[in-house]
């Protein structure tokens, strides 16, 4: 305990030594991680690596079966309720309600997060404003274009404000100019001091991270700066270094 | 032609087996449906609970009493202090029905005067009611004849060697010549008896009228739900537009949505079938083939409703509902629970359009009265109009939306 | 109490966006008891018999005649002989059949009893039975009519002084309807609820809110409410259409009566909830639905089938349902005036907070 108190005032994710297994099959296998505040990090890895196994547990849906992790400074095997509280999550499939309208969503999160009727509606406000959804807010969900779903998405999760962000792939099928839009809101938010935890695919994404790490069959394998990382590979691309380091799977 | 049906059938089948809850629903569910749906549809009243009064305390009472306690209808369970002891049993349901034998009832019988019972019977569940009032009364009426017949006795003498004279066979000749009889009659009284005689089911178990429906309600539940929902899957998941792109005609692809379940509702058929006969010694006294042809008209219904369903739904929620909602009125008007002539006329002309109700009546008729094709055929014809207005339109639905 | 009123606002929402479930939750249970209350009558009516007649004497039309006098019985067929008899019962032209043997009348006033013979269709027992009560009851009629006649007795030696108590009419309506609240309440309590949890585990919304902070009590409470109201709304409506539309008389009170119902609604929502949380997919969360709340409803709970006549396991079983509770209490109340059920009350009220309980600790805040 006495090494988290120290960290509180820097560290958003600190993670150690965290598994899961799945029966025999070992998901995410002994990971260490530490992630500063306000820093945008990207959590790298092909498909299968782990990555959503590892978010989630580090949101207190999924229990680990070893190791432990604190977010926001608290232990998420002990307190995964109050961890709740400080994060903010969205998931790799579109989760919102297709039958609600976008404001209608927004409402619904921001009650679930005990906020104020007129915090509710004020920060609404605001965020469909930098989400460029302000036109929409009456329209039903199902019948949005999927960037716009992903922008709404991404503003549910922000909307109380969180200390945490957990993104997972959440850029994925959209195209270049939305996924473009999409960073600036994720820098925006940083710059608030909100700590970002990103995955994703596209490694000129990869590029836009203060840090990375690179997760092949649930370990890391890589970590760094994406700078240092080209430097240590030698290579010009992130795109590179991951072809570097990830093996082809043998089976 | 042929070959890419089966390729769909098979598909079918795969992901019908692979789906763990799925094999319960299909192989599981039904039988449990069947055993409890069997032991629990009886309508046959036993142990009415009657409360007894009886004030007279005489041979004549006690008669009474034990003539109602030693048939199977009734269980005693409380001799009352007082009549207000009797209407709180009925008010608390202790008790379903309430006998009341007044001081006087055995004078009053010995004298010709009318002795009088009270019979109070809690109203509140008439279907018990009524039949507990008629079995009562039944009763109570047989100990009046009884009593009638030896004041008649009594009060005039016949002579001994008469017995009646009728016999009772079916094949016995239509015109019954009379045989002259000898004895000189004074004042012989006229008193008809009736000879019951019940035919299919001598031992009137209400069970077997009820397995038929039952039967018939599952294979509606496999065929209609299953296709219905079958096909609003592949919408939910996107993989029937796939199926669309494909060379795949639209008669192939109802093919092969149709066909795997019509096996499945046979199967289920045959499997309640042959369970209800060995469990529940149901008669099948008519013939297995015309029971699978009415089955196959019935199907062509089901599978109708089913796929018909499909292309106004979207989601399995939606599906689930709508099949659900025409399936309740279905069954409540299908004569299953209730008689449809005790319905009011205006529902009994509803119910024309209704599916179910011919099929229940042709089960019914081939189970337990060996009904021919000659006497389903009433029956078999509606129910093939409904289906083949169901299914083209349900396949006209179906195309409309492949274009 | 803010994240429970998101919830039950957001819950609203879906169900009024999705007409189906709202026809199914509004509309349903108004046309059932419609049409039920209509339809379903227990008392045979309209029994149709046949008649073959070897005598053809004024007696045996006298017989015929006092026969359907009584107005429960038709002659719907005439037969010449008895080859015609049984095709007759195969398609169903007749519940029975009456033989009145050629020397019907001669024997009638030479034998000391005259028989004639009544063949009847069994196969459906139970009507069977009160078919044949109805023709024995002819008979006795008539036997007493003749013993008037030709002795001058003109009562029966005993007569049944009958009195029906609570629904004097035997109206099945009175009766059909209180069990109709309890069936309805349970289906779209169990039906709708059913696949609430279920269908956001089925399209992921269910993660996003397991990352949020609230609590299952709080998710479980928000769900319950929007459905209870439905419920609640569906159970007046089918009181009032009871009352107005079918003349159900109100002896006791609607104080007890809306106490009561609360209580049986929460059960029947627990319950559905409880499916939901343990179901993985809507299809399943349904098909349990019906198995376990709306067939024992139906079949178990003496709505329609009297539970004295089952075997003593399903008696037991039928114990464990609530609505064999509640309909006794509702019949109580609605027919009998008696308001106060301490025992069955208090069995009520121990269920709901059993399965309220029950479904807040199955509710997983985790995936796994
Ligand atoms: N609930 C589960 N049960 C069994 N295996 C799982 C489960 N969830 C994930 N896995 C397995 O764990 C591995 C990692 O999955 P995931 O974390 O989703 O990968 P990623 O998000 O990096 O693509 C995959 O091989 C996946 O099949
Ligand atoms: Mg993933």
């Amino acid at each position: 305990m006495a090494s988290l108190e120290q960290n509180t005032d820097n560290t958003a994710v600190l993670i150690q030594n965290l598994t899961r297994k799945f029966g025999k099959f070992v998901a995410v296998d002994n990971i260490n991680l530490t992630v500063s505040r306000g820093e945008i990090f990207g959590f790298l890895g092909a498909n299968g690596a782990g990555k959503t196994t590892a978010i989630r547990m580090l949101c207190g849906i999924l229990r680990s079966s070893g190791g432990n992790a604190w977010v926001a400074g608290i232990d998420i095997n002990k307190k995964p309720e109050l961890v709740k509280r400080k994060i903010g999550y969205m998931s790799q499939k579109f989760s919102l309600y297709n039958d609600l309208t976008i404001s209608e969503n927004l409402t619904f999160y921001g009650g679930i997060y005990g906020l104020k009727r007129k915090v509710i509606s004020q920060r609404s406000r605001d965020l469909l404003d930098r989400l460029k959804l302000v036109g929409f807010r009456n329209r039903m969900t199902g019948a949005l274009p999927l960037g716009y779903k992903q922008r709404l998405a991404l503003g549910c999760s922000v909307l109380h404000r969180p200390r945490v962000l957990f993104l997972d792939e959440p850029t994925g099928g959209v195209d270049p100019v939305a996924r473009r839009e999409f960073w600036d809101l994720i820098y925006e938010l940083s710059d608030q001091g909100t700590t970002i935890f990103v995955t994703t695919h596209y490694m000129d994404e990869a590029e836009y991270c203060n840090r990375v790490s690179i997760m092949d069959q649930g370990r890391i394998i890589a970590l760094g700066k994406p700078t240092e990382l080209k430097q240590e590979h030698n290579v010009k691309t992130m795109q590179e270094v991951f072809f570097d380091v990830v093996q082809p799977v043998i089976t | 032609m042929i070959a890419p049906v089966l390729y769909l059938i098979r598909k079918e089948f795969l992901q019908i087996f692979r789906d763990h809850a799925m094999r319960g629903i299909i192989f599981v569910v039904p039988l449990i449906q069947l055993m409890i749906f069997s032991y629990a549809v009886t309508t046959d009243l036993k142990d009415i609970r009657i409360a007894i009064l009886d004030n007279d305390k005489t041979i004549a009472s006690r008669n009474l009493i034990s003539a109602l306690v030693e048939s199977d209808y009734f269980k005693l369970v409380s001799t009352a202090p007082n009549p207000k002891h009797l209407r709180h049993n009925l008010l608390t349901s202790d008790a379903d029905v309430t006998l009341w034998i007044p001081l006087g009832f055995s004078e009053d019988l010995a004298t010709g005067n009318g002795a009088q019972v009270a019979l109070n019977v809690d109203g509140s569940n008439s279907s018990i009611a009524l039949r507990a009032l008629g079995y009562t009364e039944a009763v109570v009426r047989l100990q009046a004849m009884k009593s009638l017949e030896s004041f008649i006795q009594a009060s005039i003498t016949i002579p001994s060697n008469q017995t009646p004279s009728t016999n009772w066979d079916l094949q016995d000749e239509d015109q019954i010549a009379t045989s002259p009889r000898i004895v000189p009659q004074i004042m012989n009284p006229r008193l008809i008896e009736p000879v019951m005689r019940f035919f299919y089911n001598p031992t009137l178990e209400s069970r077997y009228y009820m397995i038929p429906g039952i039967l018939v309600l599952l294979i509606t539940l496999i065929s209609a739900f299953l296709t219905g929902m079958a096909v609003v899957k592949e919408k939910e998941l996107g993989t029937l537009e796939q199926l669309m792109v494909s060379p795949l005609t639209p008669a192939q692809l109802i093919a092969g949505k149709t066909i795997p379940f019509v096996v499945l509702a046979y199967f289920e058929l045959a499997v309640a079938t042959t369970f209800a006969i060995l469990w529940f010694k149901l008669p099948l006294v008519g013939s297995i083939p015309l029971l699978a042809l009415c089955a196959l008209v019935y199907l062509l219904v089901t599978l109708g409703v089913g796929l018909l369903v499909s292309t106004i739904s979207n989601t399995q929620q939606q599906a689930m509902f709508t099949v659900w909602f025409f399936l309740i009125f279905g069954i409540l008007m299908s004569g299953f629970f209730f008689p449809i002539e005790n319905m009011p006329v205006i529902i009994q002309k509803i119910t024309v359009i209704n599916p179910l109700r011919y099929f229940i009546e042709i089960i019914r008729g081939i189970f337990l009265r060996g009904a021919t094709f000659d006497d389903v055929l009433p029956n078999l014809l509606p129910m093939l109009v409904i289906g083949l207005v169901i299914f083209s339109a349900a396949i006209m639905r179906f195309r409309k939306r492949t274009k | 109490m803010k994240r429970i009123l998101a919830i039950a606002r957001k819950e609203f929402l879906h169900i009024l966006r999705d007409p189906r479930s709202l026809a199914v939750s509004i509309l349903m249970p108004l046309m059932m008891v419609l049409l039920y209350g209509f339809a379903i009558d227990m008392d045979l009516k309209n029994i149709r018999v046949g008649v073959l007649d070897f005598n053809r004497s004024a007696e045996s039309r006298s017989f015929i005649n006092e026969m359907v006098s009584s107005g429960f019985i038709v002659e719907s067929a005439r037969l010449s002989n008895r080859k015609e008899i049984e095709p007759g019962f195969r398609q169903n032209k007749y519940r029975a059949v009456i033989i009145f043997p050629a020397d019907f009348s001669l024997s009638l006033v030479k034998d000391p009893v005259t028989q004639i013979q009544i063949i009847l269709d069994g196969a459906d027992g139970t009507s069977a039975a009160t078919v044949a009560n109805y023709l024995n009851a002819v008979t006795s009629r008539i036997n007493l009519s003749y013993a008037k006649e030709d002795f001058g007795l003109d009562i029966l030696p005993i007569e049944t002084r009958t009195r029906v108590l609570f629904n004097p009419e035997l109206r099945s309506a009175h009766f059909i309807v209180p069990g109709l609240a309890a069936l309805i309440m349970m289906m779209i309590c169990a039906l709708l609820t059913s696949i609430a949890i279920a269908r956001e585990k089925e399209t992921g919304t269910m993660e996003q809110i397991l990352t949020t902070p609230v609590v299952a009590p709080q998710v479980i409470i928000g769900k319950i409410f929007p459905y209870m109201v439905i419920a609640a709304l569906d159970a007046t409506l089918i009181f009032l259409v009871g009352k107005f539309v079918f003349g159900v008389p109100m002896n006791g009170s609607w104080f007890a009566l809306a106490g009561y119902s609360l209580i049986f609604i929460l059960i029947a929502l627990s319950l559905g909830l409880l499916i939901s949380s343990v179901a993985k997919t809507q299809q399943v969360a349904l098909i349990a639905a019906l198995m376990i709340t709306l067939l024992p409803t139906l079949l178990l709970s003496g709505f329609i089938f009297p539970i004295a006549s089952m075997p003593a396991v399903l008696q037991y079983v039928s114990r464990v349902i609530p609505a064999t509770y509640y309909l006794e209490i509702i019949r109580g109340i609605i027919l009998k005036g008696v308001n106060w059920y301490p025992r069955m009350g208090g069995i009520l009220t121990g269920m709901s907070l059993f399965l309220i309980i029950l479904a807040i600790k199955r509710f997983k805040t985790r995936l796994d």
